[in-house]
């Protein structure tokens, strides 16, 4: 169920990587309803002061508290929106449509198999949702964060992930932290051999990623090779983020044109092609 | 004090002035838990096409200053998948129906408006000879007897109210609007999105992947509003105006410029719930500056 929203925020937080910065919001509804890959469009300029840009821009569910009935997004400031985002005080308005998102990640925290989240910057906290979300149903499965930047102090996303038993690869271009390079060198040496799953049990991998289009392109291909499943979220700039503009689409390997807000986010790699 | 804002265009009767813009509010049934579609003047939908397309590929759409480009390539799933799939939906509302039509050649738009006349698909039809990212669909409307042409071959078929839906891409539109009102046309609708491109300096490509777009939004209201005057001082059938609208007030100017009925378009992006927004504070504007009935404000700025 689709809501519009104008939630009352909560916190608007900087973190130490340059730009970045956590909102939490009050929406009880949206927090009960909300599963890891669904997103909110948020409006911060309104028809009224129709400025230079109108759209909505969307933006991943990073954390839900459904009992405090609170929802928190981490963003990155580029433009008009983020930047009015970054401005905003605890009091203040969130216009927003959501949860958005018609095919969300899909993950069984039964499953015998090594959960592997794959993320590079905003496209963490949904991985950190999925890792969450999967953890808290089954606290012996197998899950990991691989992430990865430019640098350390530009890692973001991974709040609670250490306390809730989810191991953590930190990938970065300059080897400031973990492994240095990208976050396909961290996942590769994870796919092969096959791993020993949850319980002993022998499983594969299960990845699940979400970050620039490079980057997932990379991982997907390297599953691929590997024959290990994995889903995408695709970023893809969303102009209304409900299905009624036709502007998000992803060429799909069957050669249509699939609307990523409504029929995505999340795909299956092999569903993907890549311009 | 109740104001009436109820319109006619032809022999289509809308509750409010307010409908929807083509392309900008999909088939009705994606903003279902948002919209009751029964309190819109009309719905209109997404262009519809005798076979199905698929469209541009991405990247169809980016915002530019106060506006949006787009180039979307008309993908929708033809006229039997609109019966079958789509007009249920619509027809659970007490609403008027235009569906969107456009075609590459006279005998598209005519076998479109007769599988709609004959399945009851449409209460009215918008002659899309206006899309400018597709080819063969702008040509018409930029010459008064390509456009004629259309109008008269789909008078032939069927008795449903024909609105033509013009393009700002031309030297004057006047003498195209009196060519579709000669034809048979019942309405004209205006304006479709404005011809443009955008670059993207940091990859050095365009922005689009079609290389141009239609623009909308606030940029081209004015370009809007002007073709709207000029239109109404032609032609004698009703107007429905459309390019920018984001409030009431917007279409307040619109009405003022000579238009009868407004379309909410790429604000329905931001606010699905617009286009019943702005027909409330059409009836606020009327009620605080003393008027009883809309069409007291149509064509009032001369
Ligand atoms: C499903 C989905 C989920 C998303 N989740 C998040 C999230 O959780 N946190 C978050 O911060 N962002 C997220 N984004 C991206 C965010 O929606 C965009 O960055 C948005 O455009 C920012 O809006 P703005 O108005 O501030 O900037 P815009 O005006 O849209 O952007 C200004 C300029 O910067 C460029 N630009 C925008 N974003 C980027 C980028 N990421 N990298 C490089 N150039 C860019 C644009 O092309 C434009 O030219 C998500 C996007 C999608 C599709
Ligand atoms: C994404 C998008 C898709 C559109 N698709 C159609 C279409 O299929 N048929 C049509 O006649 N007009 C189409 N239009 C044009 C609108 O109906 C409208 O004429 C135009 O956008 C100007 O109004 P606005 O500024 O309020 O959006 C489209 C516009 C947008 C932004
Ligand atoms: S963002 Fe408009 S259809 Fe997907």
């Amino acid at each position: 169920m689709i809501r519009k929203r104008t939630a009352t925020i909560v916190s608007v937080q900087a973190l130490a990587a340059p730009g970045h910065y956590v909102l939490t919001f009050d929406d009880p509804e949206t927090a009960r309803d909300a599963r890891p890959g669904h997103f909110i469009a948020v409006g911060a300029t309104t028809p009224a002061n129709a400025g230079s840009s109108i759209l909505r821009k969307p933006f991943s569910i990073y954390k839900v508290d459904p009992d405090a009935g609170l929802c928190t997004i981490l963003f990155s400031v580029y433009g008009p929106t983020t930047s009015t985002m970054a401005l905003y005080k605890p009091g203040d308005k969130l216009d927003f449509l959501g949860p958005l998102g018609g095919r969300v990640f899909d993950a069984d925290p039964q499953a015998a198999v090594h959960h592997v989240m794959v993320g590079g910057g905003y496209g963490v906290p949904p991985l950190n949702f999925l890792a969450k979300t999967i953890k808290a149903a089954n606290p012996s499965a197998k899950v990991t964060l691989i992430y990865g930047a430019r640098s350390a102090n530009l890692l973001v996303g991974d709040d609670g992930l250490r306390e809730a038993g989810v191991e953590i690869i930190a990938c970065t271009d300059d080897g400031s932290l973990g492994v240095k390079g990208r976050v396909t060198d961290g996942l590769a040496p994870l796919l092969a051999p096959p791993i020993l799953g949850a319980g002993g049990a022998s499983g594969g991998a299960c990845v699940y990623t979400c970050g620039p289009t490079p980057m997932m392109r990379a991982v997907a291909e390297l599953c691929m090779a590997h024959n290990t499943p994995c889903q995408v979220s695709m970023e893809t700039p969303m102009p209304c983020g409900i299905g009624i503009c036709v502007g998000c689409v992803l060429k799909k390997a069957d050669g249509t044109f699939s609307r990523t807000c409504t029929d995505g986010p999340v795909y299956p790699a092999t569903e993907v092609t890549w311009q | 004090m109740a104001v009436n804002l109820e319109v006619k265009i032809g022999s289509l009767t809308m509750r409010t002035p307010v409908t929807t813009g083509s392309g900008t509010f999909g088939f009705g049934s994606e903003t279902k838990d948002l919209v009751d579609l029964s309190k819109l003047g009309a719905v209109c939908v997404k262009a519809t096409t005798r076979e199905r397309r698929l469209g541009n590929p991405p990247a169809r759409m980016c915002e530019t200053a106060s506006g949006v480009l787009n180039a979307i390539g008309l993908q929708n799933g033809g006229i039997e998948n609109y019966i079958l799939e789509k007009l249920p939906y619509l027809r659970q509302f007490d609403v008027p129906i235009i569906v969107n039509v456009p075609g590459e050649s006279p005998d598209d738009f005519a076998y479109v408006a007769r599988r709609l006349t004959e399945s009851g698909g449409a209460d009215a039809i918008e002659l899309n000879i206006s899309c400018p990212n597709v080819s063969h669909g702008l040509d018409y409307a930029t010459q008064p007897h390509l456009t004629a042409e259309v109008v008269a071959a789909v008078k032939a078929v069927t008795d449903l109210p024909i609105i033509a839906k013009l393009s700002p891409n031309v030297t004057d539109i006047r003498p195209i609007a009196k060519a579709a009102e000669d034809a048979g046309a019942d309405a004209i609708s205006l304006i479709n999105t404005v011809i443009g491109t955008a670059i993207d300096a940091r990859k050095r490509t365009f922005k689009l992947a079609n290389k141009t777009g239609g623009l909308s939004g606030p940029a081209i209201k004015p370009i809007a509003l002007l073709a709207v005057y000029r239109v109404a001082q032609t032609v004698n059938v009703p107007i429905i105006g459309m390019g920018g609208i984001m409030n009431a007030t917007d279409a307040v100017e619109f009405l003022l410029a000579g238009a009868t009925a407004v379309a909410a378009g790429t604000v329905n992006f931001v606010n699905p719930l617009a286009a019943i927004e702005i027909a409330d504070g059409i009836a606020d504007y009327l009620e605080k500056n003393g008027f009883t009935d809309v069409h007291e404000l149509i064509g009032a700025v001369q």
